[in-house]
């Protein structure tokens, strides 16, 4: 199916990467997921959900440290991210 | 089951959150401090809270003291004042006394004067933030005597997609697998994703440990080390 202009895929041409990464981190492929979403960085540096997601996949690693990195850029970007927020918190222990 | 009650003496960062934490569970908790300051933001938290000079007897005697089931002193630097506290909360038949440590010789006094437990607050936190550093892929230990822990581990690599039966920890590492803590990831009609905790108690001899598991095991500390 044609696109339409604005659409919200022709606007994020790294939403595939970034889908891809979810699916992988869904189904515990977390070296696929990593792989996927940097890709998409690589594309996108400024999508926040990128590096939500690999927050997500380095603390589901227990790579707590890595996590925090990236749910910290995450913010950096988006400043009201609440769920990037809210593990970044528990994992600094407030 | 019979409600205890507490009395929480010292209102410094220690005191306060035991105060709230019993409160919060539903114990009655009695409070003293004589700083009017802090007894008026603990009020709305405890049962009742009280300005008062713990190292008088006739105070303590006024306040029903003897009546009370666990006493804990948490005065946080005066030395003196924590010792005659504690002395006096025994001889008034206080049941059980908790003591925060200030140093090793108020912790001799408090315990030959009547304390019956001595607790080292900030010790305890040393100790994990150092072992946090040392043992980073340890994460919760407690101590459940001089030899014995629960420990927190991540699950080692070699052990990624094998079951607990081929595994054989126990005989292997001699410690006991008793959960298995597993995030389990999805992603939200909208598209958001995130985990959730699940933890898996007595895990049965075909559960799989995989990559980001983390084990809770029984054992000597030592052989938990292996595990790291």
């Amino acid at each position: 199916m044609k696109k339409e202009k604005g659409s919200k895929d022709s606007d994020k041409p790294e939403e595939a990467l970034l889908e891809m990464g979810k699916f992988y981190f869904v189904n515990g492929k977390y070296d696929q997921a990593i792989d996927e979403l940097k890709k998409a960085i690589e594309i996108n540096s400024g999508n926040p959900e990128i590096y939500y997601n690999l927050g997500l996949v380095y603390e589901s690693r227990n790579q707590p440290e890595e996590a925090k990195k990236m749910y910290k850029k995450a913010i950096a970007i988006s400043p009201k991210y609440k769920l990037a927020k809210e593990h970044l918190d528990k994992l600094i222990g407030l | 089951m019979k409600k205890y009650q507490f009395l929480v003496v010292g209102l410094g960062v220690f005191g306060t959150n035991v105060a709230k934490i019993l409160s919060q569970k539903g114990a009655e908790v009695l409070v003293i401090d004589n700083d009017e300051k802090k007894i008026q933001e603990i009020s709305p938290f405890v049962t009742q809270a009280i300005v008062a000079d713990a190292t008088d007897e006739k105070t303590l005697r006024s306040i029903g003291a003897g009546d009370i089931d666990i006493a804990i002193v948490a005065i946080g630097e005066n030395m003196e004042a924590s010792i005659l506290t504690t002395l006096l909360l025994r001889e008034l038949g206080v049941k059980q006394i908790l003591v925060k440590n200030i140093n090793p010789l108020h912790a001799k006094i408090a315990a030959k004067v009547g304390a019956d437990r001595i607790v080292y607050p900030e010790v305890e936190v040393a100790h994990k933030v150092a072992e946090s550093f040392l043992s980073p892929n340890i994460f919760e230990v407690i101590k459940l005597s001089q030899e014995y822990n629960v420990s927190e581990v991540g699950v080692l690599k070699k052990f990624w997609g094998k079951n607990l039966k081929e595994l054989d920890i126990r005989a292997k590492y001699g410690v006991n697998v008793i959960a298995i803590k597993r995030k389990a990831p999805f992603v939200t009609d909208s598209g958001e994703s995130d985990f959730k905790e699940e933890v898996n108690i007595a895990p049965g001899p075909e559960e799989e440990l995989n990559e980001g598991d983390r084990i809770i095991v029984i054992g000597k500390e030592n052989d938990i080390e292996k595990l790291k």
